[in-house]
């Protein structure tokens, strides 16, 4: 019955942002080119979020992603520099996540440090690394090819609307081909599974002949490639690389898991509740920036959000708890 | 002291009624003994009376008037202690913290009084004849058995102007040995000469028969009758407990016992605490691992399915040397049912069909990637109807369940894969009489259809009752391997001892 409540109160409480935004904006939120347009906003955020979600089911986290993305974005300009082809800069740039991703795996599972202390070393080496590869530059202008630019600012037209056409963003295609991947990985497999049961009680996991070391450091690949992936999205779009432009995204990315988190009935990370976390923070996001709210007083509103949905789960949770 | 009433206690769980009307009356001076299988409600009640739980009806009256519910402070304040079923220890606190995690700490002008604080816990200590166990060390540095004791200990901790006179155990004995369970038995004896009185909760029928004054049996919820001891026994407790007869609560061997291959070939296998156990396993075989605590039991386990690394010696499964972890080993067809359900077997807060799949999600999948949920479910519900599995349904969370119903769960994860080698370590503890004479048929009928089981246990009538042969560990070796045909518990206890004084001599 808690229960129902609880999930129950969370979209409702989601329905309602929306039927605020809708109704204080009537002209603009509701309409199918605002709803794109936060679809691709909200696109990176979602990568980073869908791939937070895999270390997440297991109880783990990585706060190293945003560092990371900053340094996908500029290894990728600062190969454009030097004339490489966008393909191969990219496939570059992936490996870089890619050999992050296995490194904080390594670092957390076979050394079997924190992982909340080890990403944060390694978020402090990535971004170090970022401002050593990029000299502290922001890469712009004529060094980065149009076609990586072009990326970010097409994709195919599904629609007229004020004689205008819709355009489905790619980086929102990108966006869901992600989500699509992460939930078939983590409900659909017996290696997601695998990830859940560690996240459940990882002494039975063992015991129960899961093999939980190579799992833990496999799954950090997921949020290594996920930022590296998120970085060169917002380099695409900005058509610009600087070594900061990712760091806000661990920490809203995290948000969003949380707040998935208690859409779900057992309180677990799963990959479509996270998307529904993120949708909010991109909605609320959008909104507010249209309502003109300052941008400060946005966050502060965001984060009180945040508290208020997390911590009337928690509290549904303890009611829940004491039945026992 | 006045007598605690318990009136009519209901407490529901959505579909579930896990009390039903329940009163009971606790005296001083005498052990009441509460008794009902798995999941009959004897813990919740436990609960109850602890103030964790709100009932969703009834009162509990201390000589007349009403105890609030809900209110562990108040239940303190009115003179009672619990131990707990499941054994929980702060990770990171000495032995004296953990003792002290309900009490006030001792202080000294505001700050912990460190001295008195491991004073008190020695004093407790020393009550069960603990005089061994630093209160000052980490809890976690204790073995199982000795943890229990160390809870049962912080009862008896005395804190001032208000006594304590009732003490309530819920299967306090469930991880002792039978030297343990020996000294919890006499500090009852002291507690009830100095007026106190006791609830026990336990599975152990020739622990309650020797204890009890009186006898409360629940089912399903309900209470079916209060008698004192002399007006009931062994026999009409279990009828009134389960509705059945159980006089044979071991299935009898088959007579045509035709030794079948060898499937497991142990040699000289050292692993940790475990030296040199070198052993073959048949197909059909029950072999018993007997010792006192801490003789290795557990440990011959461990090394056998690859928790434990080896230092040395070879385990071949079916002809396959297994060098690995647990994952080689549940692969080669090896199932293990830890000791531990909680910390070592169940994933609490997931389902039971997840429980249940967990070791085999490879073989229930389809092109071995991809999940097939029917199947998993599917595999889940015929497994746990055949271990009598009682629950809501398969998706009801593992917390949900009644200790023994947990077991359960356990015996079907190993169940599911079809193993060839079965390892047990203590399989029935905290399992009520009836669903325990249904493990018992069941592992008979699995060991008759071929499958070789190892059963550390440190239930004498068990090994003896289902064994073929029985192991006898001492200090992490195997030192004798015996028949347990036509074996009495008094000599298997005996070769326990004897070598040790053997040894002595030499
Ligand atoms: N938090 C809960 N939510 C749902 N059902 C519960 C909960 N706690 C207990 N139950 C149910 O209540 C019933 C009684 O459980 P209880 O733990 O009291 O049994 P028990 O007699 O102590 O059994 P055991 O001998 O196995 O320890 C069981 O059916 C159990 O599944
Ligand atoms: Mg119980």
């Amino acid at each position: 019955m808690m229960q129902v409540a609880r999930r129950f109160g969370g979209v409702a409480g989601m329905l309602a942002v929306i039927a605020f935004f809708a109704i204080n904006l009537p002209e603009t939120f509701l309409t199918p080119r605002n709803l794109l347009n936060i679809s691709q906003q909200i696109s990176m955020l979602t990568v980073v979020a869908a791939t937070m979600t895999v270390v997440m089911v297991m109880g783990d986290f990585d706060l190293s992603v945003g560092s990371m993305a900053s340094l996908s974005g500029v290894v990728a300009a600062i190969l454009f520099t030097q004339d490489w082809s966008v393909p191969a800069a990219v496939g570059v740039a992936l490996a870089v996540g890619l050999a992050g991703g296995l490194f904080n795996g390594i670092v957390v599972s076979v050394v079997g440090i924190l992982p909340f202390v080890a990403t944060l070393a390694t978020l402090t080496v990535f971004s170090g690394l970022a401002f050593v590869v990029s000299d502290g530059r922001t890469i712009f202008g004529r060094d980065i090819p149009p076609g990586f630019g072009d990326f970010a600012r097409g994709g195919p037209v599904i629609g007229m609307a004020d004689e205008r056409a819709l355009v489905l963003p790619n980086l929102t295609l990108v966006a869901i081909a992600v989500v699509l991947v992460i939930w078939i990985v983590l409900e659909q497999t017996s290696y997601g599974r695998r990830l859940y049961a560690i996240g459940g009680n990882r002494d039975a996991a063992r015991l129960a002949g899961i093999p939980v070391v190579p799992l833990r450091l496999s799954a950090f690949a997921f949020t290594g490639v996920g930022a590296a992936l998120a970085g060169l999205m917002y380099a695409s779009r900005v058509a610009s690389a600087n070594p900061t432009q990712g760091d806000g995204l661990m920490l809203t990315a995290i948000a969003a898991v949380f707040l998935g988190m208690t859409l779900t009935r057992d309180g677990q990370p799963k990959v479509l509740a996270t998307l529904a976390g993120v949708a909010v923070l991109g909605v609320l996001d959008n909104g507010l920036t249209q309502m003109r709210v300052d941008s400060y007083v946005r966050e502060v509103l965001v984060g009180a959000i945040i508290l208020f949905a997390v911590g009337l789960s928690a509290l549904g949770r303890r009611g829940a708890a004491r039945r026992r | 002291m006045p007598q605690l009433d318990l009136e009519t206690i209901s407490r529901r769980f959505g579909a579930v009624t896990a009390l039903d009307g329940v009163s009971l009356s606790l005296r001083p001076g005498e052990v009441h003994a509460l008794m009902g299988e798995n999941g009959a409600g004897k813990s919740t009640l436990i609960r109850v009376l602890a103030g964790l739980d709100r009932p969703d009806e009834g009162r509990i009256m201390l000589g007349g008037e009403e105890i609030p519910p809900g209110q562990p402070a108040a239940m303190r304040e009115a003179g009672l202690r619990f131990i707990h079923q499941e054994l929980h220890a702060v990770k990171g606190l000495s032995v004296a913290e953990n003792m002290h995690l309900d009490h006030p700490y001792p202080r000294r002008a505001g700050l912990v009084n460190w001295g008195a604080l491991n004073a008190a816990a020695s004093e407790a200590l020393a009550r069960l004849g603990l005089e061994t166990i630093d209160p000052r060390a980490p809890m976690t540095d204790l073995g199982p058995g000795d943890q229990m004791l160390v809870r049962i200990a912080s009862t008896l901790i005395a804190d001032g102007d208000r006594p304590a006179w009732l003490y309530v155990m819920d299967e306090p004995t469930a991880a002792l040995t039978s030297g343990e369970s020996e000294r919890l038995f006499t500090v009852i004896g002291q507690l009830i000469g100095q007026g106190g009185g006791v609830l026990y909760v336990s599975h152990r029928m020739p622990e309650v028969l020797r204890l009890a004054d009186r006898v409360t049996v629940l089912r399903d919820g309900r209470h079916v009758s209060t008698r004192p001891l002399s007006e009931t026994g062994e026999a009409r407790i279990i009828e009134e407990m389960t509705g059945r007869d159980l006089s044979a609560l071991f299935p009898p061997r088959r007579s045509d016992a035709t030794p079948g291959e060898v499937v497991l070939r142990v040699e000289q296998l050292s692993a940790g605490p475990l030296e040199e156990a070198t052993f073959e396993l048949r197909a059909g075989e029950v072999l018993g691992v007997a010792g006192i605590a801490g003789s290795g039991r557990g440990a011959l386990l461990r090394a056998l399915v690859g928790e434990q690394s080896r230092s040395d010696g070879t385990v071949t499964l079916d002809g396959r040397t297994l060098n690995g972890g647990p994952k080689q080993a549940w692969r080669g067809g090896m199932a293990y049912v830890p000791r531990e359900r909680r910390s070592e077997g169940l994933m609490l807060r997931r389902a039971i069909f997840e429980n249940v799949a967990l070791p085999h999600l490879s073989g229930l999948a389809r092109l071995r990637y991809f999940l097939d949920h029917r199947r998993q479910r599917r595999v889940a519900r015929d497994l746990g109807g055949q271990v009598q599995l009682k629950a809501a349904s398969i998706t009801q969370a593992c917390e949900e369940l009644s200790g023994g119903n947990q077991q359960k769960v356990l015996f079907a994860r190993a169940l599911a894969g079809a193993p060839k080698v079965l390892l047990l370590d203590e399989p029935t503890r905290g399992v009520d009489i009836g669903a325990r004479s249904e493990l018992y048929r069941l592992i008979r009928e699995l060991s008759d259809a071929g499958l070789a089981v190892v059963m550390a246990s440190s239930d004498l009538p068990e090994l003896l009752g289902l064994s073929d042969r029985i192991a006898i560990m001492r200090d992490g070796r195997l030192s004798e391997f015996v028949e347990a045909e036509g074996l009495t518990e008094a000599e298997l206890l005996s070769r326990f001892y004897h070598l040790s004084k053997e040894e002595q001599a030499a």
